[in-house]
């Protein structure tokens, strides 16, 4: 029995288990709903089905071994991941990472952003109802995916990147390939947009469900599209631009209600605002010569000075923070990961209420929880 | 052969005729939403995998008649078979071509030509409720059970849309008789156009197509079964033969309204400014007047398919909103247009 | 905390549901009807984006990351020196290696000093990140193609010094050796080439 079903003044109600194995949940999330008729009343939310004790893992790995253990976080957007934190350790040895891996880091983690983006829209599809356009969505992840097997030889799980910089430079027959993909992915994004935007059923299941205001939003501690659908434009790489987006022209598309509709079309424009930025970003990596330093000098057995430091990116999600406690030795004192999904989950039971259960199954569509982030 | 024995010959053919068609569709699903998603769907059992559903039929047959601990043990094998027993006597009323001539004997490709047919598809029809909410409650489910609720409130309200339209029609050609209806439907009026219904009652047809997806629980209306909410909706726990009765009888249902359709929007048998009846000789008529009616109906059995993969799924009080504030209101005014047309033309 | 009501505004034609479901149904047909030729052709792989799996595989990435195996070299002596390097990187801990020396007359076997009495890797806790490979002095050590890794029995994840030999052998056989690791240039090393460029770019990061 958990707090809200004591708030429930009625006794009118059935309790339905969504979750652990639900087919809508995305990962083993659990969402106990309290409903009268389809109304939901309130939800008690429960956590940590996907619990592996990441941060305390971390305090036994070396720096460099703990890499792959961030692929496991968002599974969707893994490089994002592994940039973020890579990104913080750099930070606390003081290492500049060369421009020509920073670029690759850059295109790598944008075309992440487009497959975590292609997931979240083609599984609102199909948790709403309409099954095609995840299949045309999916395929061209299909192809994203193939762009990472063949630069590093993994697909889902990438361990991208080293502390200091990339392990490998692009694969040659990159540029063939992103032209392909761009070309697929426009056509993806245009039918979906065709078989979804304007049908009025699909404007009636997202519009004006569970809306959030901005003020709301931002108390929660939303951050990324979910924060910039209720209208507030907060976007790291452009509020704190770290390595080297501010040299890159791209807008930041933020909504009006932070309802179920502005999260889906702000997830719709950033995947074509994201092809924007590869495309720039490739531009300049053409620039340099193949010889250019992909590592920067870092020693074999990293050992960071003591110290601390939060860095955060703009992940898919939202703000994807490391907290990286040193002690001086090879191995983290304390490593703290703030998962946007963490705060965004939060706020579910307030979002929820008084809504139906299909809309249940949409808003957590639409914040794009991710189990493994979430509970780490 | 005497009355008694072609009765029951043609039951026997409309049984499994439709029981062929219902499998046949569990192919044409799987295969055409998979080339509709570039996928491929199954293709290995047999040429185009056509030996699938023969294949999933064993499956559903050979598995054990599971139940769970707490269902009701009587409804629980109730609630398929009520549902499989409706959808296979409903269309019993339905042509399913002209006529034929064996032996200078004139044969009737009908079940039962009965003066109220309409009555009796809207009758029988609607007994899918209790299939539905018999084996929601039996399961012993919560999805389940809401699976079910959901499936009353729904079928319920578009039974009212489905027979306004229906009842509009039956005004325009002054019939309850399906194959009176059919009969009317050859030839032309305004000197063009095919006397088909469509032609007379294109509101109607809409009002009705809407209500006949929402009757046989498709996408964009398959909210008991709705698999991101309710799991399965009433159907989650069974399993084997009890939920390949559902699944057949759900195929079932699809024919029979497209047959329904083709009765009495789409001219039946007939095909436009064409008398087939003097071209061909009375068994050929027969048989093409069937296959006539048949192709015409697997359009429409193709059209559910082709819908269902294309859009997404109403919200409960979306559905009844639609049904109740838009339907409803249509199907009156098609009705009192009808009227009012019939009263100033007679 | 109130929740913001949200008007929604629909024009005509999304009023009236069947404009754009008409339009979406002409896109799925055109999907259909591509698809339905393309299914026509003979062969595994009909339609372009569907694999049928057994019969039809897709090219593997020779810089796949897949099963593990220790490469001989041109000779045919084992290259690995059972330095345990592989075995201390590995961030699950998979890999156990048993140091063993090189007997008087074994040197054609063997290209080190030393060379690995036993060499397990288990593969229900590998996580195939490379790291062991990257790592690897010699270049002994490498991920292969090999994805197909299911087993009846779990002792038979444990993959031992043989298969591993064999896993090579079988990659030298199809020619689907992975090419050799690029050497990564680190910034720094040559320092007068790239200071030039790299300054000014670095500068950049650093306003960044």
């Amino acid at each position: 029995m958990g707090p809200v079903k004591q708030r429930i003044a009625s006794e009118d109600y059935v309790t339905i288990n969504v979750g652990p194995s639900h087919p809508a949940m995305h990962g083993t999330l659990r969402a106990i709903a309290y409903v009268s008729g389809e109304t939901v009343l309130g939800t008690d939310l429960e956590i940590g089905y996907l619990h592996r004790g990441v941060e305390k893992l971390g305090e036994n790995l070396t720096y460099h071994q703990f890499i792959p253990i961030t692929d496991r976080l968002n599974y969707c957007s893994a490089i994002a991941n592994n940039v973020a934190y890579e990104m913080a350790v750099e930070k606390l040895m003081g290492v500049e990472v060369p421009v020509k891996a920073q670029l690759i880091r850059i295109i790598m983690t944008e075309l992440s952003r487009i497959a975590d983006h292609i997931v979240l829209v083609g599984i609102l599809g199909v948790d709403l109802g309409a099954f095609t356009p995840f299949f045309y969505l999916f395929i061209q992840r299909e192809e994203i995916y193939e762009i990472f097997e063949w630069y590093n030889g993994a697909r889902l799980t990438n361990t991208f990147g080293r502390i200091g910089g990339v392990e490998s430079d692009l694969p040659e027959d990159f540029e063939t390939r992103w032209h392909e993909l761009k070309k697929g992915l426009e056509k993806a994004i245009d039918e979906t947009d065709k078989l979804l935007t304007h049908n009025r059923i699909w404007m009636d299941r997202t519009i004006g469900v569970t809306p959030i205001s901005a003020e709301d939003a931002l108390s929660w501690g939303f951050t990324g599209p979910c924060l910039r659908a209720c209208g507030v434009k907060r976007d790291l790489r452009k509020d704190e631009p770290y390595s080297l987006y501010s040299q890159f022209d791209f807008d930041v598309p933020t909504g009006k209600h932070g309802d179920v509709f502005d999260r889906y079309m702000i997830r719709m424009i950033e995947m074509q605002e994201s092809m924007k930025i590869i495309d720039q970003a490739f531009d300049l990596y053409k620039q340099l010569g193949p010889n250019e330093p992909l590592m920067a000098k870092v020693p074999k057995i990293i050992k960071p000075p003591e110290g601390e430091v939060y860095h955060a990116i703009e992940s898919p999600n939202g703000e994807l923070g490391f907290y990286i406690k040193s002690d001086g030795t090879d191995k983290p004192y304390r490593i703290k990961i703030r998962p946007p999904c963490y705060m965004i989950f939060q706020a579910f039971d307030e979002l929820i209420q008084g809504e139906m259960i299909s809309d249940l199954i949409a808003c957590l569509s639409s914040l794009n929880i991710i189990a493994g982030e979430l509970d780490r | 052969m005497n009355e008694w024995t072609i009765a029951i010959i043609k039951v026997v053919f409309i049984w499994s005729w439709t029981l062929l068609i219902a499998t046949i569709m569990t192919w044409v699903e799987r295969r055409g939403s998979a080339l509709i998603q570039d996928r491929l769907g199954p293709n290995i059992a047999g040429p185009f995998g056509l030996f699938q559903p023969l294949a999933d039929g064993i499956k559903l047959f050979t598995k054990e008649e599971f139940a769970p601990k707490h269902a009701h043990k009587i409804l629980f094998t109730l609630g398929p078979v009520l549902f499989a027993i409706q959808a296979f006597s409903a269309y019993a009323v339905i042509p399913f071509g002209d006529k034929i001539v064996i032996n200078a004997k004139e044969i009737v490709l009908q079940v039962a030509d009965v003066n109220i047919g309409f009555l009796f598809v809207l009758a029988v029809g609607s007994l899918a409720v209790y299939g539905f909410v018999v084996g929601g409650w039996g399961s012993n489910n919560k999805y389940s059970l809401l699976g079910g609720l959901r499936a009353t409130a729904q079928l319920l309200s578009y039974e009212v849309p489905l027979g306004l339209a229906m009842l509009a029609v039956c005004m325009t050609y002054g019939s309850f008789s399906l194959r009176e209806i059919s009969l009317d439907q050859a030839g032309t009026f305004l000197g063009f156009l095919p006397n088909w219904g469509i032609f007379k009652q294109p509101l109607g047809f809409l009002v009705f197509i809407v209500a006949a997806y929402a009757e046989a629980n498709r996408v964009p209306f398959d909210l008991p079964e709705a698999e991101s909410e309710l799991v399965a909706g009433y159907h989650t726990e069974y399993g084997g033969m009890r939920l390949g009765l559902y699944l057949f009888g759900e195929y079932v249902n699809l024919y029979t309204l497209s047959a329904l359709m083709v009765t009495i929007y789409f001219g039946a048998w007939h095909i436009p400014y064409v008398d087939m009846s003097s071209y061909l000789g009375p068994l050929a008529y027969g048989i093409v007047s069937f296959l006539v009616f048949f192709l015409k109906c697997a359009f429409f059995l193709w059209l559910f398919v082709w819908v269902r993969w294309t859009i997404p799924r109403f919200r409960f009080d979306q559905l009844m909103g639609l049904g109740w504030k838009s339907l409803i209101p249509l199907g009156l005014l098609n009705l009192f247009v009808t009227a009012f047309l019939i009263q100033i033309t007679v | 905390m109130a929740k913001p009501v949200v008007q929604r505004k629909y024009t005509l034609g999304e009023r009236i549901y069947l404009v754009e479901i008409l339009k979406g149904l002409g896109l799925t047909w055109k999907h259909f009807i591509f698809n339905f030729r393309a299914s026509l052709k003979p062969g595994p792989h009909t339609v372009p984006t569907c694999w049928q799996y057994p019969w039809d595989r897709r090219e593997i990435a020779p810089v796949f990351r897949g099963e593990h195996m220790l490469s001989l070299d041109e000779k045919g002596r084992e290259k690995c020196i059972a330095c345990g390097m592989c075995a201390r990187v590995c961030p699950a801990q998979c890999i156990t290696v048993k140091k063993g020396k090189v007997k008087e007359g074994e040197e054609e076997k063997y290209a080190g000093k030393f060379y690995p009495a036993s060499f397990e890797i288990d593969l229900l806790r590998c996580i195939f990140c490379g790291f062991c490979e990257e790592t690897c002095p010699k270049s002994a050590i490498v991920l292969g193609q090999g994805y197909e890794l299911a087993q009846y029995e779990g002792k038979e994840c444990i993959i031992t010094k043989e298969r591993l030999i064999n896993n090579f052998k079988a990659a030298l056989d199809s020619g689907n050796l992975k090419p050799p690791r690029k050497k990564v240039p680190v910034a720094g090393a040559k320092e007068k080439k790239s200071l030039k460029s790299g300054d000014k770019k670095g500068s950049k990061a650093q306003e960044a």
